[in-house]
C-alpha cells in the first residue's frame, strides 16, 4: 500500500484490529475516524457509510473498509 | 422496469466502446449534512461512462473526483491495468443516468484514478454497477440495451 497522510491513524487502527475482525465477520465493512470505531459491522459499503455519516457528520473524511486477511487488487482489464 | 437503449458500433475504427451519459456527484446524504454546516458543493456534472465488463468496481478519473469534490473515504488502494498496479483513492458518490428511467445509486464506493490521455469518457461503470443490469448487445443492430 502506497504511504497514506491522509487515513493513517485509521488505517493503523484497522491494522490492529483486522486478524480479530476478520475471524469474525470477513468481508464485512467498518468505518472509523481517528482511533473511534462506529459500533457494529456492516454487509455492505452503502450501509457502512451512512453508519459513518450520522456517527462522523461531513466536517472531516472518514474510513471506510471492508475487512480482509490482505487489501484486495481492483482488476480492470 | 427501467430499458435503455444505446447505439455502440464496436466495428468503428477507433470506437472507444459502449458509452452512457451519468452525472456522478456526492451521496445526497453528504450533501445535505454539508449544506447544514455551510459546505459548498459543485453542480452536477454530465459526463461520458464505459460500460466496461472488465472493471471489477466503478472508476473515475481522478481530475473529476476533485471537481465533484467526492467525500472520500480512503487512500492508497491498489487496482491492476494492463499489468501495472496504480494506487488510487476511494469516494462515496452517487451515480445516476440522466434521460433514462435507469435507478440511481447512492451510496456507492468510486474509486479514483488518473486516465492517461483518455478523450471518450470520465468513469468506467464496473461490475459492482452491471450486476445489477440485463445486458444485451446486437451486434447486427449495433446496439446495446440494458434493462433494470
Amino acid at each position: 500500500m502506497a504511504p497514506n497522510a491522509a487515513f493513517a491513524i485509521e488505517l493503523a487502527v484497522f491494522d490492529q484490529h483486522r486478524e480479530e475482525w476478520y475471524r469474525s465477520h470477513p468481508g464485512c465493512f467498518v468505518a472509523i475516524q481517528d482511533g473511534v470505531i462506529v459500533d457494529g459491522f456492516f454487509e455492505t459499503y452503502a450501509e457502512a457509510f451512512n453508519a459513518g455519516l450520522r456517527k462522523f457528520g461531513v466536517q472531516r473524511g472518514f474510513l471506510v473498509k471492508q475487512v480482509w486477511a490482505t487489501e484486495p487488487v481492483y482488476l480492470v482489464s | 422496469m427501467a430499458h435503455v437503449d444505446l447505439e455502440w458500433d464496436p466495428f468503428r475504427s477507433g470506437d472507444p466502446g459502449p458509452l452512457i451519459d451519468v452525472v456522478v456527484m456526492n451521496s445526497q446524504g453528504v450533501i445535505e449534512a454539508g449544506r447544514a454546516v455551510g459546505l459548498e458543493y459543485p453542480a452536477p456534472l454530465k459526463m461520458k461512462a464505459l460500460l466496461d465488463s472488465g472493471a471489477s468496481v466503478t472508476v473515475i478519473s481522478k481530475r473529476f473526483a476533485e471537481y465533484c469534490r467526492l467525500f472520500q473515504t480512503n487512500e492508497g488502494s491498489e487496482i491492476s491495468a494492463i499489468g501495472a498496479i496504480h494506487h488510487c483513492g476511494e469516494h462515496a458518490g452517487s451515480v445516476s443516468f440522466p434521460g433514462t428511467n435507469l435507478r440511481s445509486f447512492d451510496p456507492i464506493r468510486i474509486v479514483s484514478a488518473v486516465f492517461a490521455k483518455e478523450r471518450h469518457y470520465a468513469i468506467l461503470i464496473g461490475r459492482d454497477i452491471l450486476r445489477n443490469w440485463k445486458i444485451t448487445f446486437d451486434g447486427r443492430d449495433r446496439r446495446i440495451m440494458i434493462d433494470d
